[in-house]
């Protein structure tokens, strides 16, 4: 393939990319989405820039100059970077399928969607703090070209960074245990480079220099990077490559699914039946399963600072914000996408009597459950007397009563489509603006109905108040569930509509 | 059961895609939809079964209005799509959940499983398989018996001969006779297999471009030619 031809190719392919975005069933129905989107990228690059001119001058008359420190801390940067990738970066080993038996050398193909990656303006992004920091800290000693070699060498890293990252992604996707590797790399080389011997700064001392290479025009600086960067788009290449055939003969473990009888659900009826597809829809659907191992993770962690440390038990505010997340989280995050896995099935749901209503009250009632993990980890601080006990019981039946039913209203809002097998890409998992909108409220309201509550009243009597507001929401979950049941009728078609066009 | 439609209108932006004045589907009747593609025969079953909002009109099963009543569905079975398939779970699962909603008993539910052993071939149950690692011909075979698990007194598929292979389209066909003969059940179903559908049809509907231009009942001596010169001239 020629020079010319090739670029033909290449500029088709990124045409047929672009269009598949413009063209996603969810672009029309998320441009506030968008507008939210534009907000919070305008938000943060005013933050960096905040950021950069500060840095600049904080460290000023120390030992190091503010690019030595800029540059000493290249490992946190890198690993923000990493884990920030998550939310927007996406593997190409999808992209190339369309064209899979189209007369192009799948390595072309590969290499487009890799260089694509790499020429992303998204490599860019850090670039908002970099800018003003180099501008105010780089030029007055290395002059404009040494601003511009140090601009560039940081984009080269961040380039590196990217390609680093798609090696995880892609394993991510296979297991979510693959997350731990890079996780632990970087803790062990926090650990080594910087905490195991505070007088050993070798870590800090090579970032230094590299970034001192960088504005110098030291071409071996530049290489290294370059040369690391060359490798990893290799690599990723020969992943993406196996990938793709994975992903196209893709057999699943199938030949001994284990049937789940979970014959104890039968005594709840029509309801029992649904909670059972509940469960095994998050046993068994890899989206739905890393949804809720994430939320675990969060309840874990705030349940664990909750029992487990006395960092906010002198702050009584700290204390119930904490204890509320422990009871709030797992639900937000999971409710939040409530109907968009029954999207895949909607058309059976709809042909039977008031199965979506029955389909409902399992949600609820299996979101309730799980309450009780959170209840559990409660109990440790109840008998050391950090926490009064009818708070923690407030924090639970509050969830049960208020932030629930308040989610449960997405059921008749949600209109599209998760797939719940597919890997996590953005594609997949974007989430509406009604969506953000409900799990910020989740999310902050009880927080703040509960700080009120504290400043107006004591803990105690707040607690009381909270746990009759809940009990009273729990209470009338056949009336609130028929509601939004009917408002879901009401809507239907439309629902159906989304649903289905994000499904094909 | 009877079904019908009344003044039923959909469009999609500029193009027409179902627009019938009256039709009538009396009960026990075994209606073959045939057309081609675009021709409006899925668009007629979403609106039939209230999945899709018509512009205008009305669809009745049993003299209910099917947009403002769900108490058509208990006594209503339909396949149209993967979207009436539960595919995380296997076909013994979903069997078993759809007895468990529709209120037959285990045993009940064995026996009338028993009743499509034939139809599944040993490749459906038993293989604990997940639905959506079934090939397609499986995945229709499931669809079509969770259709039929609560013996309703409608039927509606839509191509149910696609994917099946010779063997099992055969038995397909002696499935819905049987069950007609043995329930009265009326079944409509929707094809592009005219042989098929001329066989065990008792009336055909000539779908086009959203228009019924034909509406024959099998005794009508001229049908099957005239259905097949349709199809070679369209």
């Amino acid at each position: 393939m020629n020079l010319q031809e090739s670029w033909r190719l290449y500029r088709l392919i990124n045409k047929n990319k672009s269009l598949s975005l413009k063209r996603h069933p969810l672009f029309e129905q998320n441009k506030i989405m968008k507008v939210f989107g534009y907000i919070f990228i305008g938000f943060w690059a005013v933050y960096l820039m905040l950021f950069g001119v500060m840095f600049a001058q904080v460290f000023d008359g120390t030992n190091y100059e503010s690019f030595d420190r800029i540059d000493g801390s290249m490992l946190v940067f890198l690993v923000i970077d990493f884990y920030m990738r998550f939310t927007m970066q996406e593997t190409p080993a999808q992209d190339t399928k369309p064209y899979k038996l189209m007369p192009i050398p799948q390595r072309f193909l590969l290499n487009v969607f890799l260089l694509r990656i790499g020429l992303s303006t998204a490599n860019l992004f850090w670039g908002f703090f970099f800018v003003p920091f180099g501008l105010l800290a780089v030029v007055k000693f290395y002059g404009w070209m040494g601003y511009i070699g140090f601009l560039f060498g940081w984009w080269l890293m961040f380039v590196l960074n990217s390609y680093w990252y798609l090696i995880w992604r892609t394993l991510i996707q296979r297991n979510l245990l693959f997350l731990l590797i890079p996780t632990a790399i970087y803790a062990a080389l926090f650990y080594f480079g910087i905490f195991h011997d505070e007088s050993n700064t070798w870590l800090f001392d090579y970032t230094v220099q590299l970034g001192r290479g960088f504005c110098t025009g030291n071409v071996l600086c530049y290489l290294l990077p370059i040369v690391l960067t060359v490798i990893l788009f290799f690599i990723n290449r020969k992943m993406q490559y196996r990938s793709v055939y994975r992903e196209i003969a893709q057999v699943e473990h199938v030949t001994h699914v284990r049937s789940l009888e979970m014959s104890w659900l039968n005594r709840f009826g029509t309801i029992g039946e649904y909670m059972k597809l509940e469960i095994k829809s998050t046993m068994r659907n890899k989206i739905v399963r890393n949804q809720f191992i994430m939320g675990v993770c969060y309840m874990l962690l705030f349940c664990a600072l909750f029992a487990f440390t006395d960092v906010y038990d002198s702050q009584p505010f700290m204390r119930t914000f904490i204890c509320v997340y422990c009871f709030a989280c797992l639900g937000t995050m999971t409710l939040t996408s409530v109907m968009c896995v029954e999207g895949n099935y909607i058309d059976l749901l709809m042909s039977r009597h008031e199965s979506v209503l029955s389909l409902l009250k399992a949600k609820y009632y299996f979101n309730c459950l799980m309450l009780i993990f959170p209840m559990l980890f409660a109990l440790l601080p109840i008998f050391n007397g950090k926490v009064l006990w009818v708070e923690a019981l407030a924090c639970a039946f509050f969830t049960m009563g208020c932030v629930f039913p308040f989610l449960f209203q997405l059921a008749v809002y949600n209109k599209y489509t998760l797939h719940m097998n597919q890997k996590v890409t953005r594609s997949n998992t974007r989430s509406s603006k009604t969506q953000i909108i409900f799990s910020f409220v989740a999310l902050f309201v009880p927080m703040f109905i509960m700080y009120a509550l504290i400043a107006l009243l004591d803990t105690a009597t707040a607690s009381w108040i909270l746990l009759g507001l809940g009990l009273t929401g729990f209470l009338l979950n056949p009336l609130w569930l028929r509601n939004i049941y009917h408002r879901f009728m009401a809507r239907r078609y439309d629902n159906m509509e989304g649903f289905r066009s994000s499904r094909e | 059961m009877e079904l019908s439609l009344e003044n039923v209108r959909k469009t999609f932006g500029e193009k027409v895609a179902l627009d019938i004045d009256t039709y009538v589907v009396h009960d026990g009747e075994i209606v073959g939809l045939v057309g081609n593609n675009g021709a409006g025969k899925t668009t007629m079953f979403r609106v039939i079964l209230d999945l899709i909002r018509p512009d205008s009109g009305v669809a009745r099963i049993g003299g209910i209005a099917t947009a403002h009543s769900e108490d058509w569905k208990v006594s209503t079975g339909a396949y149209v799509d993967t979207g009436f398939l539960i595919d995380y779970l296997t076909p013994e699962e979903y069997f078993d959940f759809l007895g468990k909603i529709n209120h037959i008993s285990s045993t009940d539910l064995q026996q009338r499983l028993q009743q499509f052993d034939h139809f599944m071939n040993g490749e459906v149950v038993g293989t604990k398989t997940l639905i959506r690692n079934l090939s397609a011909g499986n995945k229709q075979k499931v669809g079509i018996i969770g259709a039929m698990l609560h013996q309703p007194q409608l039927l509606i598929l839509d191509e149910p001969f696609n994917f099946l292979d010779p063997s099992s389209q055969h038995a397909m066909k002696y499935l819905l006779e049987n069950y007609n003969r043995e329930t009265g059940a009326t079944i409509i179903v929707s094809s592009h297999n005219l042989t098929h559908t001329l066989d065990i049809c008792t009336r055909i509907t000539l779908l086009e471009h959203g228009h019924i231009i034909k509406d024959h009942s099998k005794d009508y001596a001229n049908l099957t030619v005239e259905i097949e010169e349709y199809f070679i001239h369209n």
